[in-house]
């Protein structure tokens, strides 16, 4: 059975057609998503509907086994507790550290209370120094976030998504403010968690060769529909203008390149 | 490596593209290059609000110069008087004396004050505290920060002296009423300054925090109060420099003791100029070491956090 399930999900804001219209599709464990289309065409929501952060209009989501619209609160919380998600602004508390930023990916794990104080146990901070390490961030653990490069604050990031011990990792843009360097170490880190710890990844993209390169499967999305999921290979210059609404010739990407190397 | 291919693939794709339009346009220099022909007028026009800037300030010179000429001095004379206040001021300032206490009662006294001042300002903390958090609009629904909003504005704008005198009525003029009265003033200024300083935070910092699983509670203490720690406590010493004001006026008005109801016998009872100068002096002395003492936390704060 697939991890995650989307059936039929349709998402109006305001009664204003629509953000999603009735997509469908399912994610198996491991695999890299990239879902591509044009700004304001749903990615976000897409993906904020996943983990409930927006509530669906109508249809159906379910995710390892369970549908995510009849959960209660508690469950919910139980839920989110699996899906790790990173931002393209990091979403960081800039005051704290590096290691209690990443510990906060544990909150969901705990009481009220042992949260609250920031009680963590000798399991959880071990578990954090090992990702961490593994990230290469070790030299920055005890630096405020407010002080690392952007593309160390979204290591971080991966980090305190990567704590929680999650099935799914969504990612909103996660290289969309970074160099192109900061960026590749980025997808290299998203490409190896999906393939070596099993992490369904799911990526919203604004880079098209990004998507083609590092993904098992592509999403294209234009206003609020799926126009377009298969294979990066399969990925034809008419399929782009598809989804971008416009000639690909005006576009600034090369399909040729992707069969080399 | 193939992905730095793509990148300056993706570069010479742009600069084609770029001198490309340029041949297209070249008449985009020319048109940048032709010279004005347009005429400008005056840069800052005589609109309706600064004709009526310039009636309200000719309106007032007319009202100030017709309030003096006509003023009704009756028998004072306006020199005699100045150079009477500025004897009294002489007195009071240059002979400080105090009769009818020791330094050590004075400093209890002060003490007296200070401790009024710094319990109105614990119970306003506390309290603000959680209404701040109800009434910041990134962690409460729409529907209850403009209750309390509005609420603790209702309150601030009533002055502490009012709500000392209106608790008074149940709990006698004292010491009691003044602290109701000042903690009552002190909820509502610091809700409003904490509620903002949370503010500050970025939403989707909560969000964040949220996807993860994190309830409120946590986001709160996790990532909310860290991140305003700094501004909090320099609110809260404001408003304790004010409660300090505030707890001297009170000794006075509201028969509260401490220092400020000394400087009151003093003034009002004894007329002992001497003595009021004394007595100001030793409030100044600790409104500056309170100045000082707070500006080095607040500096120490901000270096370690």
């Amino acid at each position: 059975m697939a991890l995650l399930e989307l059936k039929n999900v349709t998402k109006n804001y305001n009664n204003e057609c629509c953000a999603l219209d009735n997509v469908s599709f399912s994610v198996d464990k491991g695999e890299f998503v990239s879902i591509i289309g044009p700004s304001g065409a749903g990615k976000s929501t897409l993906l904020r509907c996943i983990n409930r952060m927006v509530e669906a209009s109508s249809g159906e989501i379910s995710v390892d086994g369970l549908i995510s619209s009849s959960l209660s609160k508690k469950k919910l919380r139980k839920l989110r507790t699996k899906i790790g998600m990173i931002f393209q602004h990091y979403n960081l508390v800039d005051r704290l550290t590096v290691i209690e930023n990443v510990l906060h990916g544990r909150l969901g794990y705990k009481s009220t209370l042992a949260g609250v104080l920031g009680r963590y146990s000798q399991e959880e901070k071990s578990q954090a120094y090992r990702i961490i390490e593994i990230l290469g961030l070790n030299e920055q653990i005890y630096k405020r976030c407010d002080q690392l490069s952007g593309g160390q604050k979204q290591r971080v990031g991966i980090a305190r998504a990567l704590v929680q011990n999650p099935k799914i990792i969504l990612c909103d843009e996660p290289i969309a403010s970074l160099d192109p360097n900061a960026s590749k170490i980025i997808m290299d880190h998203l490409g190896n968690i999906s393939k070596e710890m099993g992490i369904t990844i799911i990526v919203n993209l604004h880079q098209v060769e990004v998507a083609l390169k590092y993904s098992d499967r592509i999403i294209g999305v234009n206003r609020g529909k799926v126009v377009f999921d298969g294979a990066p290979c399969d990925l034809t210059t008419r399929q782009i203008r598809d989804i971008y609404g416009s000639e690909s010739e005006d576009l600034i990407i090369d399909l040729g390149e992707r069969h080399a190397g | 490596m193939q992905f730095k291919e793509l990148i300056v693939q993706e570069t010479n794709n742009i600069c084609e593209q770029l001198s490309s339009y340029e041949d297209r346009h070249t008449s985009f220099k020319e048109l940048f290059l032709t010279k004005d022909t347009i005429n400008f007028g005056p840069i800052k026009l005589l609109d309706r609000a600064s004709i009526a800037m310039r009636t309200v300030i000719l309106f007032l010179t007319v009202l100030t110069i017709y309030f003096f000429s006509t003023l009704d001095y009756q028998s004072i004379d306006v020199l005699k008087g100045f150079t009477d206040t500025f004897v009294n001021f002489k007195t009071m300032f240059l002979n400080p004396y105090a009769q009818r206490f020791t330094l050590g009662e004075a400093f209890y006294n002060v003490v007296v004050t200070l401790g009024l001042a710094f319990l109105t300002t614990l119970i306003g903390g506390i309290v603000a505290l959680l209404l701040g958090l109800l009434a910041a609009q990134n962690l409460a629904p729409k529907q209850v920060t403009n209750l309390i909003k509005g609420f603790v504005a209702i309150i601030r704008a009533v002055p502490t002296i009012l709500w000392v005198l209106i608790f008074a009525v149940a709990a006698g003029l004292g010491s009691a009423a003044a602290i109701i009265g000042m903690s009552f003033h002190s909820i509502s200024y610091l809700t409003k300054a904490y509620s903002e300083s949370f503010e500050d935070l970025d939403r989707s910092v909560i969000e964040a925090l949220m996807a993860s699983g994190a309830n409120w509670w946590q986001i709160v203490f996790q990532a909310v109060i860290p991140s305003s720690v700094t501004y909090l406590l320099s609110w809260t010493f404001l408003r304790f420099e004010i409660n300090f004001a505030n707890a001297v006026a009170m000794g006075a008005a509201a028969g509260a003791g401490g220092i400020g109801f000394d400087l009151f016998m003093a003034g009002g009872f004894y007329f002992d100029l001497r003595e009021v100068g004394f007595i100001t002096y030793l409030i100044i002395a600790i409104a500056i070491a309170l100045e000082v003492f707070s500006t080095n936390i607040k500096g120490k704060l901000q270096k370690s956090i």
